[in-house]
């Protein structure tokens, strides 16, 4: 009986420490709550990547970072510094690594095709290293597609479970 | 035809038109896209001309404004200074993905100098994007010097199926990239002579640079690349890397 993964809420935050995208999938759940659960995990994030760097670690994959009162907080960090912040509801089943990664592979997936689409920064200026704030701006139309995706994951883990 | 497994189009998922939700291992490792070979590098020389075409237009834009304006006694017929402003206000006109406006002394230079601008510009983009595309597999980065050693192996087998021929630093964030026989220019050859192609093959590798340049900056780390070519088709780029990175 494959466990049954429910996710809660999706956050990305990007390499300067700025919210990209916060969704949430819980219904009647509080969204505020899932901001403060990705600002805590941000603290507990850049202390395992010191202790990454400290032990020459490579691994993208940060594990479980927290448990709160009724989900777990668990952490991936891109390459490029973008951090994905999941939120599972905890289940007493147990939860392999396999399936989480498979999932923030999937984020990491959606957020490099949307982040791809050479229209969202028309008028942008050239230098474009305050990438940040068209990356800020995620809420609106532009990044539907994006929100899109992110829900598709959301959806495709609830109903499928582990079925790879 | 050559085809490889480059260039991933970063292009619209078409899948989820079914109903159901495709399946979590799909999304997670998508299949590569495969591109010919032959005719991403026809596309990439044509676009060259073509873009020079389109920045002579708008250039041509720009400065007939400028006559108006100077015409109408608004504006001083001056210097330099005037045009670079004017250039960046019209920059939603042109409606590319921007330009610099460097200030230059005579007409052509100041056309190449713009398409240069134009090509580094997309260039960083596609190279930005080829980076996350490529960092997907791959852990974290340890340090500067892996970042390079990934432009030079994984970026450059990526789009130009070789890979860098000599790496040199000098330890304190310059480094120099060498290849022997760069794939843009390894077609170019003109009938002007050897200083004339390698002009015209200046302008060739300002989209090589730019993506080298999106590319570290994607990773993070903000670097002026400057490509030279002294005897094609062998190209070497300076890559500086700001202090304390």
């Amino acid at each position: 009986m494959p466990p049954q993964l429910k996710l809660n809420a999706v956050a990305f935050v990007s390499p300067q420490n700025h919210p990209i995208l916060i969704r949430t999938f819980a219904q009647g759940q509080d969204e505020l709550k899932y901001h403060y659960i990705a600002h805590t995990s941000l603290d507990v994030i850049d202390e395992r990547i010191a202790a990454a760097l400290a032990s020459k670690s490579t691994d993208c994959y940060l594990n479980l970072l927290y448990t709160m009162e009724d989900v777990a907080v668990y952490g991936y960090i891109t390459p490029l510094k973008v951090k994905i912040i999941i939120a599972l509801a905890l289940t007493d089943s147990v939860v392999r690594d396999a399936d989480v990664i498979t999932i923030f592979r999937a984020l990491h997936t959606a957020y490099r095709q949307a982040v791809a689409n050479p229209f969202l920064k028309v008028n942008a200026p050239i230098d474009g290293y305050n990438d940040h704030a068209t990356l800020l701006q995620a809420g609106n139309s532009k990044w539907r597609a994006f929100r899109k995706r992110v829900d598709d994951i959301g959806k495709a883990v609830g109903a499928v479970g582990s079925a790879t | 035809m050559a085809s490889r497994n480059s260039f991933q189009t970063p292009a619209n998922r078409p899948s989820s038109s079914t109903s159901s939700v495709p399946s979590l291992a799909a999304v997670a490792d998508p299949p590569p896209r495969y591109i010919d070979g032959a005719a991403m590098d026809y596309f990439v020389i044509e676009m060259v001309n073509t873009l020079r075409a389109s920045s002579a237009v708008a250039t041509a834009r720009v400065k007939k404004v400028e006559k108006e304006l100077v015409d109408a006694g608004l504006m001083p017929p001056s210097a330099p200074a005037p045009p670079t402003l004017k250039k960046s206000q019209l920059r939603d006109s042109i409606g590319s993905d921007a330009s610099l406006h460097p200030v230059s002394k005579d007409g052509n230079c100041e056309d190449d100098e713009e398409l240069r601008a134009r090509l580094e510009a997309i260039g960083m983009h596609v190279g930005a994007n080829m980076a996350e595309r490529l960092c997907h597999e791959r852990g974290l980065f340890s340090d500067t010097l892996d970042a390079i050693k990934f432009i030079c192996k994984d970026l450059w087998n990526a789009c130009w199926e070789k890979q860098v021929d000599n790496l040199r630093t000098n330890h304190r964030g310059v480094y120099v990239l060498q290849d022997n026989s760069f794939k843009p220019l390894t077609r170019i050859s003109g009938w002007e002579g050897r200083a004339e192609s390698l002009k015209r093959a200046r302008v060739y590798v300002a989209m090589p640079a730019g993506i080298i340049r999106g590319a570290l900056g994607r990773l993070g780390y903000q670097a002026t690349v400057v490509p030279e070519v002294t005897v094609l088709p062998q190209c070497t780029f300076q890559v500086k890397l700001p202090k304390g990175s």
